[in-house]
């Protein structure tokens, strides 16, 4: 792939270098947030490079219904700059929030991220413990639809699940449509709603130690422009003077991705490529995917009574890989319970009819035995009465 | 972007006013129009854009007053809740922000406001009266914010629903009530998310409800989030998925061989325009009255017709259209729901006629000689804070009502009470109410009737439990509300002693200082006998700490 602008990896201090790609050089980002919020052109503006046709080039909605499952699609792409690679994997999840019940749309994003810590754990159980596969999810970024309203109940319960399992970034999308006093004002409710909920996002980690007050200050800015509003564009404009740049264009101006006058683009960036790139990959490490494991452990030992030492990995004490088929997801575990249910009452229903009916009959059965035996009886009687009749004829 | 074609038709001579002259009332039109859509679309904004005044609050912003500051229109009712649905028993109207607890689903709340307007018309110079629109403007909150937002439709179309139930409820009245308020909505505009992909589930299944009732148009909202290509794309895709779902909106539809050319056109032009896109802003210029939005890279101008279509739909929906809207309401929409209503009597009705006779007869003599004004009003009988304090002070409300279920049984004289419609379960529960009669029916029919009248009426029965259950459920909830609602009240209030409290030791506080220098001596005996006036333990505890403090 080309880049026409160095995306900042080459600029990595040499020791981060080092460990970047002692790391594997790997780095992975999830997008999530509602549908039609620019994710995958965000994708595309932030690599430079169309790494997928956002849908509006696809044209799905021509073809079947309107879907109901959150996908989840994987990119790989490989950031080359001055003899440096960067692998870098984007998991892009069209369809979340789509639906009329988005009740538990989150779990398939939660599983996903969990899966991921479990496969890199279960690979470094093995004797040789080279990774081969590791997708563990580094960032996460939360597009937050820009109403200038407030956080959706969807938003902070995905966002509340993301934050225990991952570095949670929340944006807001197509921040070019909102003015700037109506972005601070949305600004300020996410960040009081993200305090009050106790949702914890990726913050630039602020050494005071730290000799570099650039760096400092730099960290600083970060933290205040959170939550980070973003534009995003495949296309490039001319801004007036000459140059190139990457724009959308209305009728009623040009707005520039990378001026941050006009959005955080570049601060994001710089957060997620440049500057920070070694905290995300640190904390998922040190952080998220301890927890993970540890939490892991923990429940297998509780769940299993005759255990050996704690610490121990021995082949038999084994963490088994979750079982996460199909019924496992609560939501088809919620549905079928309705459908149970539903079928039961349907069953019931049609039981109790039935033994109305049966009882219907059975009483007319009986009356028409009782019909039945009167008509003998007046036979009977009638019977008789020839008898006795002919008795007295004779 | 709006086409050059209806900049023409829509020539100035030609201002849609003529229609007021046309139609001249006394009373003036009624024209009643709903907002629908996700929220933070646009709906308030656009609100305040068509009537040209700051009537209507945005979310969070309860407390700024309303003001028209438009002299040509007048509140003839202040914006109330008509209807709502939500998980806490509170209409999401009231709420102000609260970081704390916006994971709460809003659930959905339906507002109603009456408003006059006056218009003048310009090149109009015979009539030297203004014309008047009495102009209901509905509103609807909380769309697409739940978790489940099956509840939303729901709510919204059994509100309209209703809106024609108490018209076929007064045409089916001998003695007319002269005050008789026709509620119907004759046209919604719903917003569409500008999200650049196509119609949602959700869009497409409210559109659907919507347009039984009501003209609907759909609108791309927030059209200042996409570039001309974008938008062009974006329409295009709309109206092939309103096709492609078969959702029967209002089509700007010709008759070649009734209209005349020129309304030809401008349906032809509005039709291909569709879905019109418009752009609403909050910001306005003092010295010209006009909107616009304004942005670092530029700033829009709302009434450009080359930019959005908001003026466009303002002529469409108070000149050219008005009339149109209500009379396909009247005569297609309500026509074909009145026909549906009473063709599904006979079936159930021949049979059960007397029952049927008898248990309106019991509900008239229940319900007084009002029960007639109740019928009508029952929509709009909001829960209202008195009812919260009845709810409160004595666990039932003050009227029979609850607060989510519209009771049914209060339009007696209506046909629809007997209509038997499988599919909906508040008129289900209408047959379930007449099934004390199944037992004497049984009784007289021959044997055959009997079995058939067993298996049709158990289903009913099982619906009726169902209603039962959800009705308890209901009215757990509107306890549980109205026992939030009381620990809100409580907290308060001692939020209020508290303060008053902290007060009166400030006062103490500094009364004493400025004692303790002229005197030091009688200072403690002061500021205890002024604390005998607190009774709360703590801050008699608070007043002592300071003073032991002090000394
Ligand atoms: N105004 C504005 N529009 C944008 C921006 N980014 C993308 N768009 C437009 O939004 C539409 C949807 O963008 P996508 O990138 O396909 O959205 P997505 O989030 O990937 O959607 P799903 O894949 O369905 O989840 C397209 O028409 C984009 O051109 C932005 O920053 N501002
Ligand atoms: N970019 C843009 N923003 C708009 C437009 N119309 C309204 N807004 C802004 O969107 C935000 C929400 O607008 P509201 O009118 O309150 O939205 P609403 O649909 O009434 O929302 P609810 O009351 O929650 O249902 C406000 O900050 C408006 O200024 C528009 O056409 N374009
Ligand atoms: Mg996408
Ligand atoms: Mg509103």
């Amino acid at each position: 792939m080309t880049t026409e602008e160095f995306v900042g990896i080459s600029n990595l201090p040499n020791q981060i270098y080092k460990l970047v790609s002692k790391q594997g050089g790997v780095f992975t980002l999830l997008t999530c947030g509602e549908s039609g919020l620019g994710k995958t052109t965000f994708i595309n503006t932030l690599f430079q490079a169309t790494l997928k046709p956002s849908d509006s080039h696809t044209g799905r909605s021509m073809q079947g219904p309107i879907r109901k499952t959150v996908e989840i699609d994987i990119l790989r792409a490989e950031l080359e700059e001055k003899n440096f690679t960067l692998k870098v994997n984007v998991i892009d999840t069209p369809g979340f929030g789509d639906n009329i019940n988005n009740d538990k749309s989150w779990q398939q994003i939660i599983d996903f991220i969990d899966d991921q810590h479990d496969s890199y754990m279960r690979q470094e159980q093995q004797p040789y413990r080279d990774v081969k596969f590791d997708l563990r999810v580094h960032a996460v970024l939360y597009f937050i639809r820009p109403t200038g309203h407030g956080l959706k109940p969807l938003d902070i319960e995905t966002m509340k699940r993301i934050s225990t399992r991952a570095n949670l970034i929340p944006v807001i999308a197509k921040a070019d449509t909102l003015t700037s006093q109506e972005l601070q004002d949305f600004k300020l409710r996410i960040r009081q709603v993200i305090e009050a909920q106790e949702i914890r996002i990726f913050t630039p980690p602020l050494n005071e130690t730290q000799d570099d007050a650039a760096a400092m200050e730099h960290a600083r800015q970060l933290i205040e422009s959170m939550p980070f509003a973003i534009v995003g564009s495949e296309e490039q404009f001319d801004n007036g003077s000459g140059t190139k740049v990457v724009a959308r264009k209305y009728p009623w101006g040009l707005v520039e991705v990378e001026n941050d006058q006009h959005c955080d683009f570049r601060k994001l960036r710089s957060l997620l490529l440049r500057t920070n790139l070694l905290d995300l990959v640190l904390s998922t490490q040190e952080l998220h995917y301890e927890t993970y494991r540890r939490l892991r452990l923990e429940s297998h030992l509780n769940g299993s009574s005759n255990d050996n030492e704690l610490g121990e990995k021995s082949a038999n004490n084994f963490v088994a890989a979750p079982a996460r088929k199909l019924s496992h997801n609560p939501k088809f575990k919620e549905e079928e319970n309705a459908l149970k249910k539903y079928f039961t009452d349907q069953v019931k229903a049609e039981e109790q009819r039935f033994r109305q009916w049966e009882q219907n009959i059975v009483n007319e059965r009986i009356k028409l035995n009782g019909d039945l035996e009167k008509i003998q009886a007046e036979v009977k009687k009638l019977e008789d009465q020839v008898a006795t009749l002919k008795l007295r004829k004779r | 972007m709006s086409a050059s074609p209806v900049s023409q038709v829509f020539s100035p001579s030609n201002n849609g006013v003529s229609v007021f002259r046309r139609k001249k009332e006394k009373r003036g039109i009624t024209f009643s129009m709903m907002l629908v859509g996700a929220s933070g679309t646009g709906k308030t904004t656009f609100a305040n854009n068509l009537l040209e005044s700051t009537i209507f609050p945005h979310r969070y912003q309860q407390d700024v007053p309303a003001s028209t500051n438009n002299e040509n229109v007048k509140i003839i009712q202040p914006t109330k809740v008509v209807t709502f649905n939500s998980m806490n028993g509170i209409p999401s109207y009231m709420s102000a922000f609260d970081p704390a607890s916006p994971f709460l689903e809003p659930g959905i709340t339906v507002t109603s406001t009456a408003l006059e307007i006056t218009t003048k018309s310009s090149e109009d110079i015979d009539s030297a009266t203004p014309e008047k629109i009495n102009f209901f403007l509905t509103d609807t909150l909380g769309l697409g914010e739940n978790l489940n937002n099956g509840i939303c439709f729901d709510e919204i179309a059994s509100y309209l629903e209703q809106q024609f139930d108490s018209v076929l409820a007064e045409e089916t009245r001998i003695k007319r009530n002269p005050r008789f308020q026709d509620t119907r909505v004759h046209v919604a505009l719903y917003f569409i998310e500008p999200t650049g992909h196509g119609l949602r589930e959700l869009d497409v299944e409210i559109m659907k409800r919507l347009s039984r009732y009501t003209n609907v148009l759909p609108i791309v909202a927030r059209a200042d989030s996409f570039t001309p290509d974008e938008l062009t794309r974006f329409k295009k895709r709309i109206m092939e998925d309103i096709d492609r779902f078969n959702v029967p909106i209002y089509k700007f539809e010709v008759d070649e061989n009734e209209d005349d050319l020129e309304t030809i056109e401008e349906n032809k032009a509005l039709a291909r325009l569709q879905p019109f896109a418009i752009i609403c802003a909050d910001q306005r210029d003092n010295a010209t009255g006009k909107y616009y939005r304004e942005y670092p890279w530029g700033k829009i101008d709302i009434d450009n017709e080359n930019i959005s279509d908001l003026k466009l739909l303002k002529r469409v929906l108070f000149g050219s259209h008005l009339q149109e809207f209500k009379d396909t309401t009247q005569n297609l929409l309500y026509e074909n729901y009145r026909a549906e209503k009473l063709a599904s009597v006979p079936a159930w009705d021949i049979e059960n006629n007397e029952v049927i006779d008898t248990s309106i007869n019991d509900e008239n003599n229940e319900g007084n000689s009002s029960g007639l004004m109740k019928g009508l009003t029952r929509n709009s009988t909001a829960p209202s804070l008195s009812n919260f304090a009845s709810l409160i002070n004595t666990g039932k409300f003050k009227s029979q009502q609850s607060l989510a279920i519209p009771p049914q049984s209060e339009t007696p004289s209506t046909p629809r009470l007997t209509g038997v419609d499988e599919g909906d379960e508040s008129r289900a529960s209408i047959s379930a109410s007449s099934q004390k009669s199944t037992p004497a029916n049984i009784q007289t029919s021959p044997e055959r009737t009997k079995l058939r009248n067993i298996s049709e009426n158990i289903p009913y029965m099982l619906q009726h439990e169902r209603i039962v259950a959800r009705k308890q459920k209901l009215e757990e909830l509107e306890a549980q509300s109205a026992k939030e609602l009381q620990k809100r009240i409580q907290e308060l209030e001692r939020k209020a002693i508290e303060l008053k409290m902290k007060e009166k030791l400030l006062r103490q506080n500094s009364h004493s200082q400025s004692q303790e220098s002229i005197q030091t001596n009688t200072t403690k005996q002061n500021s205890t006998s002024g604390g005998a006036y607190i009774k709360k333990e703590e801050t008699y505890n608070d007043l002592a700490s300071i003073i032991s403090k002090k000394e």
